[in-house]
């Protein structure tokens, strides 16, 4: 077995117990080495976090092993994001994400940041518990195209009629598309609210951004040498987001 | 069967005896935007002074109809006093912990200096003991008044930060085991001075759920604990915890709780066969969906499907959310009444 091969399983090996350490120092030794970028994600990295999400899924994996084993995903990440996306491509458009007043809960969220990063899409993060005032002011600065409402507690969900309210009281409704997700939002409550777009997951929030981009209009294709690498990044932070987002509710 | 008082009919259910018909009750908290209208105690004086505390928990019985009263609304009630930041200022909103003292994995895991004094004397804790007294007052014998206290496990999550607690679960079980050894006081010293000020019985509320962690967890980290505390509880004791349970439904057991208070996610007649008369139980109409979003006619076939698969307590499940109507609450209520026994 060569020196790479033993790279690639024992990355596999690590990242599936979540040995961080072990995972960032072969990944930067695969670099050092030579190693295509591409080849340490799917050879490796992306197979070992598959495995742990179909562990998950047949109930012998739960949060904490998920926990562990992204996180050992994010060390590789840090080194092998630059050499995926340095190639400078423009962004497809810019997305203001938030999770509404009285919610701390923001794993999902971040997810949905990494997905919408990887396609190319500008993020400006707003963070928890943001108050409608909030959310008209961040549109007033920013002037994103879309926006990104996140809830995880029927007892927040109604909040994002009140930044729907918020917005059509200042003006900006028409200005912005509005995406909603969490775990307790269906599609019914999203037309309810009037939101225009409703996401279960992050790969979907995806789908969903690039979607409204197209009927306003927008050019969202990421074009020649660049998809490559972008296309690859989106798959790797798919497959953290697989394994994290189902990180579980709990409020009583 | 001649009519008991509510605090008879939820007693007799709890430990398995006649009842007149099947109580329904305030678990955890069941108060809504509507029901503090009604009342007239609204947040956040609700969560932070005992006078508006008790008249809004009171609603549940005089309002509502439920056998039980129970004035933490909150799962922060605690979280102050033990270091965490939250802000009880809201107006809409549950207070919920929005920053962990311990998450700084350089700061000691350690309780506030003067504990229990301290803790008891807090602002927020002694509102609650406060509002306790008052409805004790209020109802005497005839309504269960019921108090509330999180456990280690879930008062970790507060005080550790859900994230790095789970993580450190596998990555670092020392500091969880010190983390659960250190707050286990926590809830004893609260559910005695709950008892003290006139709760008639205990909510435990601790999140070791299958939504989160394996079964063994609960078994390996949480269950020793359990069986230590509650017996030394002077109150029966029940406990709460959300989500997916039917795998762990057996360790519960083990620990000393009189009685279950489970959520939907778990169909009433398996959890009935699984606790098996080794506990009672208590719940299971779902929130987000039945109680929030559709109307009182599905209310009562929950309700009812509770009754029919064995289920001691018919209640909410967890937290109801604060926009769901009356309406949906009563119909438990009424679907209780309806199944009088002659």
């Amino acid at each position: 077995m060569s020196r790479e091969e033993e790279i690639k399983k024992g990355l596999f090996e690590h990242t599936l117990v979540g040995e961080a350490s072990e995972v960032v120092e072969l990944t930067q030794e695969g670099i050092d080495l030579g190693m295509d970028p591409l080849d340490i994600l799917f050879g490796a990295l992306i197979p070992s976090l598959q495995e742990v999400g179909r562990l998950f899924e047949i109930g012998e994996y739960f949060v904490p092993e998920m926990l562990v084993a992204a996180r050992a995903m994010q060390g590789a990440m840090a080194l092998l994001r630059p050499l995926l996306v340095d190639k400078g491509a423009e962004p497809i458009g810019k997305v203001v994400m938030l999770t509404v007043k009285g919610d701390v809960h923001d794993i999902g969220k971040n997810l949905c940041n990494i997905m919408l990063e990887g396609e190319g899409f500008d993020i400006v993060d707003l963070g928890v518990n943001v108050k409608p005032e909030e959310v008209v002011a961040a549109v007033q600065e920013h002037q994103p195209q879309l926006l990104g409402f996140s809830a995880f507690l029927t007892t927040t969900m109604p909040f994002f009629k009140s930044n729907l309210a918020a917005l059509s009281e200042a003006g900006l409704r028409d200005s912005v598309k509005v995406m909603v997700g969490g775990a307790p939002v269906t599609p019914e409550y999203a037309d309810s609210v009037g939101a225009d777009g409703f996401a279960p997951d992050a790969s979907a929030a995806v789908r969903l951004a690039k979607k409204l981009m197209v009927d306003m209009g927008y050019d969202v294709s990421m074009g020649g040498d660049d998809s490559e690498g972008a296309s690859a990044l989106t798959t790797a932070v798919q497959a953290v987001e697989e394994l994290m987002v189902k990180s579980g509710k709990h409020e009583e | 069967m001649e009519q008991m008082t509510s605090k008879q009919r939820f007693l007799a259910g709890l430990y398995g005896n006649p009842v007149d018909r099947p109580p329904a009750a305030s678990i955890v908290s069941v108060i809504t935007y509507e029901l503090m209208d009604i009342t007239g105690a609204h947040f956040p004086h609700a969560n932070t002074e005992p006078e508006p505390m008790a008249t809004l928990a009171a609603g549940a019985h005089e309002v509502m109809g439920f056998d039980s009263v129970m004035p933490i609304f909150s799962i922060a009630q605690e979280a102050t006093a033990l270091g965490c930041q939250v802000d009880w200022s809201d107006t809409d909103m549950m207070p919920n912990p929005t920053d962990s003292p311990w998450a700084d994995r350089d700061v000691e895991i350690k309780l506030p200096d003067g504990f229990p004094d301290s803790f008891l004397e807090d602002k927020y804790v002694k509102c609650s003991i406060d509002a306790i007294r008052l409805l004790k007052q209020h109802f005497g014998d005839d309504v269960m008044v019921l108090g509330k206290v999180m456990g280690p496990w879930t008062l970790s999550y507060h005080c550790y930060n859900t994230q790095e607690f789970l993580f450190d679960t596998i990555m670092d079980p020392d500091r969880v085991r010190k983390s659960l050894e250190t707050l286990a006081p926590v809830p004893l010293a609260y559910a005695a001075a709950q008892v003290e000020a006139g709760a008639d019985a205990i909510v435990w509320a601790d999140h070791a759920t299958g939504d989160l962690v394996r079964n063994t967890m609960y078994r390996d980290f949480l269950l020793p604990h359990h069986q230590e505390l509650i017996p030394q509880v002077e109150a029966p004791v029940i406990l709460h915890c959300c989500g997916k349970t039917l795998d762990r439904v057996q360790y519960f057991s083990e620990a000393g709780f009189t009685c279950y208070h489970f959520e939907s996610a778990n169909p009433p007649d398996e959890m009935v066969e699984k606790a098996a008369g080794k506990m009672k139980l208590t719940g299971n109409v779902n929130n987000p969906i039945t109680l929030y979003a559709r109307g009182p006619d599905e209310a009562r076939a929950e309700a009812q499907a509770a009754i029919d698969a064995g289920v001691d307590i018919i209640a909410p499940e967890c937290a109801v959310p604060l926009q769901a109507p009356v309406a949906n609450l009563q119909a438990i209520v009424q679907t209780c009444k309806d199944n009088r026994h002659q």
